[in-house]
């Protein structure tokens, strides 16, 4: 019971800092998303030791591995685009499958290249 | 009312396509493609308005900010490797967002869209809110493109797992980057299932697709539109 509220107040505090991203983002008409900003806040407050790891650490991980609960409206939300479902379904799908994949492929190949190269090189000025 | 028992239904249906997933195991029965499947037929059945179920859905929506706010904790955590990798990280992450614009445009092009759903698909592959951002910025249409998101989403979910598996892909980070470039918090979300160190990855791999794309878009555009 205690790690629960714990778990809750952690929350709170991480929307707080989501508030405050959003509230700059008003004022400064920042480009970015609120809670992005927010994430750059308190990454900053945690270099800094302003804010303790520990004080946010459970709230965060709660929310992280609930995640996908919080998409799930937004997907219900396709049932209001019947028509355009309907009519051009097939091919949001296609254009969405095929570029996933072309994205997800060269992500992970040029990282993994380019991580082993770095990892060889390495290897050579050790010799 | 209605707000309340839409929430308490949302959460009941994804408690438990998550038991379910947890015991088949079977990518294509992600919580993420279950659920809403249900919900929406459940809508449909008994004759509830989406703006009435999303008078609660959108509390659930809300709780993404925090969410988005704590991928703080694990690049904080695994700050040390990051600094390490910033290159290649960078690297990687240009040519993901690149190929994310071009590749959905010349795709959209091949199955003969219009411009306004192929400018509309053009930032798919990241956050939401910075990804309607974009689809305004560039011309399109913000809701679609959120409805884009969702699905790149669901997809990148599904797939990822598969495409590491068949690429062979050892390295943590390639894995995280991969996931967080491809299919932003969902996959983000996924790759915490991976481990935590591929999950502080594909959050930053998250954030700096966004900022990227915020930047690049509008300079590919045009090209596309060619």
């Amino acid at each position: 019971m205690l790690k629960f509220f714990r778990v809750a107040l952690q929350v709170c505090y991480l929307y707080l800092f989501a508030l405050l991203g959003n509230i700059l983002v008003k004022w400064l008409h920042l480009p970015i998303s609120g809670s992005i900003i927010g994430l750059f806040i308190v990454l900053a407050l945690l270099h800094f030791k302003v804010l303790k790891l520990s004080a946010v650490e459970l709230g965060a991980g709660f929310l992280m591995s609930e995640m996908l609960l919080f998409f799930i409206p937004s997907a219900v939300a396709i049932i209001q685009y019947k028509d355009e479902i309907i009519q051009h379904g097939s091919q949001f799908l296609i254009v969405i499958l095929l570029s996933t994949i072309t994205v997800m492929i060269v992500t992970g190949l040029v990282a993994q290249f380019s991580i082993r190269r770095l990892a060889n090189k390495k290897g050579e000025i050790g010799k | 009312m209605i707000a309340f028992i839409c929430i308490l239904l949302t959460v009941l249906v994804y408690l438990l396509s998550k038991q379910l997933y947890k015991k088949i195991k079977f990518a294509f029965l992600s919580p993420l493609l279950i659920a809403p499947c249900i919900l929406s037929s459940m809508l449909v059945g008994f004759h509830i308005n989406y703006s009435d179920y999303d008078s609660g859905g959108r509390w659930l929506s809300n709780m993404l900010q925090p969410a988005v706010v704590g991928f703080a904790i694990p690049l904080y955590k695994f700050r040390k490797v990051m600094k390490k990798y910033a290159k290649i990280i960078v690297v990687s992450m240009s040519a993901g967002v690149t190929i994310a614009i071009l590749s959905s445009g010349v795709f959209s092009h091949i199955v003969k869209l219009n411009d306004n759903y192929l400018l509309s698909l053009l930032p798919r592959s990241i956050t939401t809110p910075i990804a309607m951002a974009v689809s305004v910025d560039i011309g399109g249409m913000p809701t679609m493109t959120a409805i884009f998101v969702i699905v790149t989403g669901i997809t990148g979910l599904i797939l990822g797992p598969m495409i590491i598996r068949y690429l062979h892909i050892k390295e943590k980070l390639a894995k995280g980057l991969l996931l967080g470039m491809g299919a932003h918090g969902a996959g983000t979300s996924k790759a915490l299932e991976f481990g935590s160190e591929e999950g502080a990855a594909a959050s930053l791999a998250m954030v700096l697709a966004a900022i990227f794309t915020l930047v690049f878009a509008p300079i590919l555009t045009p090209l596309i539109l060619l």
